[in-house]
């Protein structure tokens, strides 16, 4: 008789507990388990092409000290959960758990070796901390910016309109008063930000010049609630998220298409958390326009000479999709680089860090507004690799990233442009 | 935690205020959140309380700055433990009161890579994977262990280094050549051509007695004979692409080198007998870069991309019933793509002559293109830890390959008698061929579960199975007695007690480089 196989007594060794609630009991096995293997700090070692360019995680490449990686992540939260150790035993925790750009570099490294969810632990992590201690002083005019404005900017809603005035004459679509196939889904950023708002306009004319019946909601638009959920304040995550779905359901679209990273990322994956279900296609605006360039419906007019770098901004790549243990990593990789090599004269260059070993811009995870000096840092880091592939621009198409990166390179002795995907593929219309 | 008592410790202050002279201010740490990321290991010893946090971690640039630090740990008596990128932690967890850490983060320079004379100055924390990568550009190349490439590529070269590519390079410990190294007591010491030339680490033996015996013995010194700074390292010829080439996405990436160049065979055999007799005659013909007879639960440990991967093809017994006496064997042209012609033609008539079969074909084809590459350049090698947790090893052991069979099914009992808390792993015994078969390496490697409730029970196993080891190691070769503890049941039995615990009070008269590591001179 066969002898009977000796398989682990506890059944999440057996299969990863993806759909348990994110709790501490689920923050904990994924924190024990943590075997200090050090992938989280590391390029993928097949992926590694050079020493400069080999590591992934930002925090732990600027603060060096192991407690500023997943490693010392999965350590801090053991010992809390343990009660080895106290949200105020030491103010440094605020520094490891919040000078972290939740960029999922060490997430994405992590899950080739088991099956875990590190950016979702930290999640827990600073939500938790933020029950114990309260939001981060840092942090404090963006909150209050969602609760008055439902915005991140500080601005009223009255002018989160203000830049589809300009389009008056090309007849967008009130989503509030008719109905549209596709909802443009604006965001905060690119919606407020006048720095960032030739792109908004660029995309809105690109789309009417292909005849898309889409909208947009206007001064009606909420913050999608990725910056709450990625500085732990998850109940306003949950209700501006909730507000949004019940709100886009109701639309009746088919597709919502938003142009901004971290909007894409947070409805298409975080949403799925909720309890009520989205009835609509999640796209970034990127994966649209490629539908409309494979099927040769954009016409450039222009040749636009230029060498360019893609800078793959996390929440569109390796965070761009709900985890499966054992599934790849998918996120929206090639689509832009086809538009890009779509484009009349653009020749693309790859940095070494592409795809899901991406190295952040430094914008993400509440840095961008909280933690200047080390957002800045990071994304010096990545105009650096981006100098280095001689090209004449990085281009990338998440606001977070633009603005960082832009602020990042400032004082830098060579300096490198940085233009937004959907402004290069109108210079070319 | 205990360290906020130590904070304010009068003695504290004065040995952080030394360090912050020496290093400056944002170079060293003592606050609980960060020492509380300094203990944690893949054994069981942090859940068993058997290791603390360090009391200080410190951040030191260059080689003086490790000699400062090593003459306060002096000056106070306090024991410090030197780590490179702290991988695993295997000996760098501090298990004494008042550790210091020295964290190499901020020396991670490559030197030089000599392209001509083959060989690169690394400082601790250049990973094996970044010397991969520069290699590989310039058509050199070093090994990688299996587990893993974010290793410090200077630790890599001083423990075991029995990685895929040793069967035709040698064990990593014998491709170290000069080395910069601060002693315990904080002397600088360099050996080989850096002794005459600071900037030129070509050469490795002497002046006077060849000291690099005292850092790599056979699983390193573990951190118990001071810090190596710099160190250069042997690299070799390459015939494949300058980049490594990878397809997919993370978990499901493949790699396949030029076929021109490289050519996998996985050869399976009726017996264990079988197979190392197919290893004997690859080596005497001098063929091959890689030669492995895997366990089964390897095949499967670096292969499943999930859990439920895992236990699933498990239970269908997949890897079981294809590869059980199998035989991994990367041909490599090193010289030309006519090379590996000619080595093909060798190895088939090898294969016919001792009875080999080739592994089903859906086998192989599932198994090589994700994960045969990683004995050439690892990047799934803490996979071991995902079926279970962790894994345990036993039986570390070097022999010639006739005597490993006798070795990994000792092996096989010890897993037997101790199922459970071992978990089902179809006889783990892996045979690696070093030096065209000159020797073999044995290990016996399995899962265990890794549970704080049944952890205290485990460890009894374990500390059984260690002594069993340690006896078995006065019949069947050499093994590696992994530091302090192994060292101390060892030394006395392989008489080299007196020699080892001369050197150690000679250079490490306060006893502070990683105590008990590598021996304790009073004990």
């Amino acid at each position: 008789m066969a002898k009977e196989m000796l398989l682990p007594k506890d059944p999440r060794y057996l299969k990863y507990p993806l759909d348990a609630p994110f709790d501490k009991e689920k923050a904990r096995w994924i924190a024990f388990n943590c075997s200090r293997c050090s992938v989280c700090k590391w390029v993928n070692s097949w992926q590694v092409k050079s020493a400069r360019y080999a590591r992934i995680c930002p925090q732990h490449t600027r603060y060096l000290y192991d407690s500023h990686s997943g490693q010392g992540k999965c350590d801090l939260a053991l010992a809390i959960i343990d009660g080895k150790m106290k949200w105020d035993d030491d103010p440094e925790i605020k520094d490891i758990l919040f000078r972290c750009t939740m960029c999922g570099g060490c997430d994405a490294m992590d899950k080739n070796i088991r099956d875990a969810e590190l950016v979702k632990l930290y999640r827990w992590m600073r939500s938790e901390y933020i029950k114990a201690m309260g939001p981060l002083p840092e942090h404090k005019n963006l909150i209050d910016s969602l609760k008055q404005y439902d915005n991140v900017w500080l601005q009223p809603r009255s002018k989160r309109n203000a830049w589809a005035q300009d389009l008056k004459n090309l007849g967008i679509k009130d989503l509030n008063k008719e109905k549209a196939d596709v909802l443009l889904f604006v965001g905060c950023t690119y919606g407020l930000s006048q720095e960032l708002k030739p792109t908004i306009l660029n995309i809105a004319k690109i789309l009417k010049q292909n005849k898309v019946d889409f909208g947009i909601l206007g001064d009606k638009e909420l913050c999608c609630g990725s910056p709450p959920d990625k500085i732990g304040l998850l109940d306003e995550f949950e209700r501006l998220a909730t507000a949004n779905v019940k709100r886009f359901n109701e639309l009746g679209i088919s597709t919502l298409i938003t142009p901004c990273a971290g909007c894409y990322g947070t409805i298409r994956v975080e949403y799925d958390e909720l309890p009520v279900k989205k009835q609509f296609e999640v796209l970034h605006v990127s994966e649209y326009l490629d539908r409309l360039v494979a099927d040769k419906k954009i016409n450039y007019q222009r040749e636009v000479p230029l060498t360019v770098t893609w800078h793959d901004p996390c929440h569109m790549g390796r965070m761009g999709r709900p985890y499966v243990p054992g599934k790849d990593l998918e996120g929206v990789y090639d689509e832009p680089r086809r538009i890009l090599k779509s484009i009349p004269g653009v020749e693309l260059v790859e940095m070494e860090r592409i795809r899901e070993y991406a190295w952040c811009c430094g914008g993400g995870g509440g840095a961008f507004t909280g933690f200047k000096d080390f957002a800045q840092w990071t994304a010096r880091e990545r105009l650096t690799e981006a100098k280095d592939t001689g090209a004449d621009i990085l281009v990338t198409s998440c606001p977070w990233c633009e603005s960082n990166l832009r602020a990042g390179g400032i004082g830098m002795d060579e300096k490198m442009e940085i233009r937004n995907l959907f402004d290069l593929m109108m210079q070319a219309l | 935690m205990a360290k906020k008592n130590t904070q304010n410790n009068e003695r504290h202050q004065q040995i952080l205020q030394a360090f912050q002279a020496a290093l400056g201010i944002e170079n060293v740490k003592d606050n609980p959140a960060t020492m509380n990321a300094y203990f944690g290991d893949w054994l069981p010893p942090k859940l068993l309380g058997m290791s603390m946090p360090p009391e200080f971690v410190v951040l030191p640039s260059s080689t003086l700055e490790v000699q400062a630090v090593i003459k306060i740990c002096n000056r106070f008596k306090v024991p410090f433990i030197p780590v490179g990128s702290n991988q695993w932690s295997l000996t760098g967890s501090p298990n004494r009161q008042g550790t210091v850490i020295i964290d190499c983060k901020r020396m991670g320079k490559i030197h030089e890579i000599d392209e001509k004379n083959m060989y690169a100055v690394i400082e601790p924390l250049v990973t094996l994977a970044q010397l991969q990568a520069e290699a590989y550009k310039r058509g050199l190349y070093i090994g990688s262990p299996e587990a893993s490439a974010t290793a410090s590529a200077i630790a890599g070269h001083c423990f075991q280094g029995m990685w895929g590519v040793g069967y035709r390079l040698g064990v990593a410990y014998r491709n170290i050549l000069g080395i910069e190294w601060v002693l315990p007591n904080g002397e600088i010491l360099r050996t080989g051509s850096f002794a005459q030339d600071a900037h030129n680490g070509f050469w490795g033996e002497g002046p006077g007695p060849d000291l690099r015996g005292m850092l790599r013995g056979y699983a390193g010194a573990m951190g118990g004979f001071g810090m190596v700074t710099k160190m250069a390292v042997k690299l070799h010829p390459y015939p494949g692409p300058k980049t490594w080439p990878v397809k997919g996405t993370i978990p499901n990436q493949i790699s396949v080198l030029p076929e021109d160049r490289f050519k996998w065979y996985i050869i399976k055999y009726d017996s264990l007998e079988g197979a190392i007799n197919f290893m004997y005659e690859i080596g005497k013909a001098e063929i091959a870069g890689v030669v492995q007879k895997w366990p089964t639960v390897y095949y499967i440990w670096w292969w499943a991309n999930s859990n439920e991967q895992y236990w699933t093809e498990w239970q269908k017994r997949t890897f079981q019933d294809n590869v059980k006496n199998a035989v991994g064997v990367c041909l490599w042209g090193f010289t030309s793509a006519k090379q590996l012609e000619y080595e093909k033609r060798v190895l088939e008539d090898i294969i016919k002559e001792t009875g080999g079969k080739p592994i089903k074909q859906e086998v192989f084809d599932l198994w090589v293109p994700r994960t045969a590459n990683n004995w050439i350049r690892d990047t799934h090698g803490s996979r071991m830890m995902r079926p279970s947790g962790t894994f345990l090893a036993l039986r570390l052991q070097t022999d010639t390959l006739k005597y490993s069979i006798d070795h990994v099914r000792q092996g096989y009992a010890w897993v037997e008698k101790f199922s459970p808390p071992i978990l089902d792993c179809d006889g783990p015994d892996w045979i690696g061929g070093y030096d065209f078969g000159h020797f073999g390496f044995g290990e016996t490697d399995f899962p265990v579960e890794k549970r704080a409730d049944d952890i205290g029970d485990l460890m009894n196993k374990l500390l059984a199975m260690t002594k069993e080891d340690v006896q078995n190691g006065l019949e069947n070769g050499v093994g590696p007695f992994l530091g302090g503890p192994y060292h101390q049941m060892a030394a006395p039995v392989f008489n080299y007690e007196n020699l080892l615990k001369s050197i150690k009070k000679a250079i490490d008269p306060n006893f502070v480089s990683n105590p008990p590591h590598n021996i304790d001179p009073n004990a």
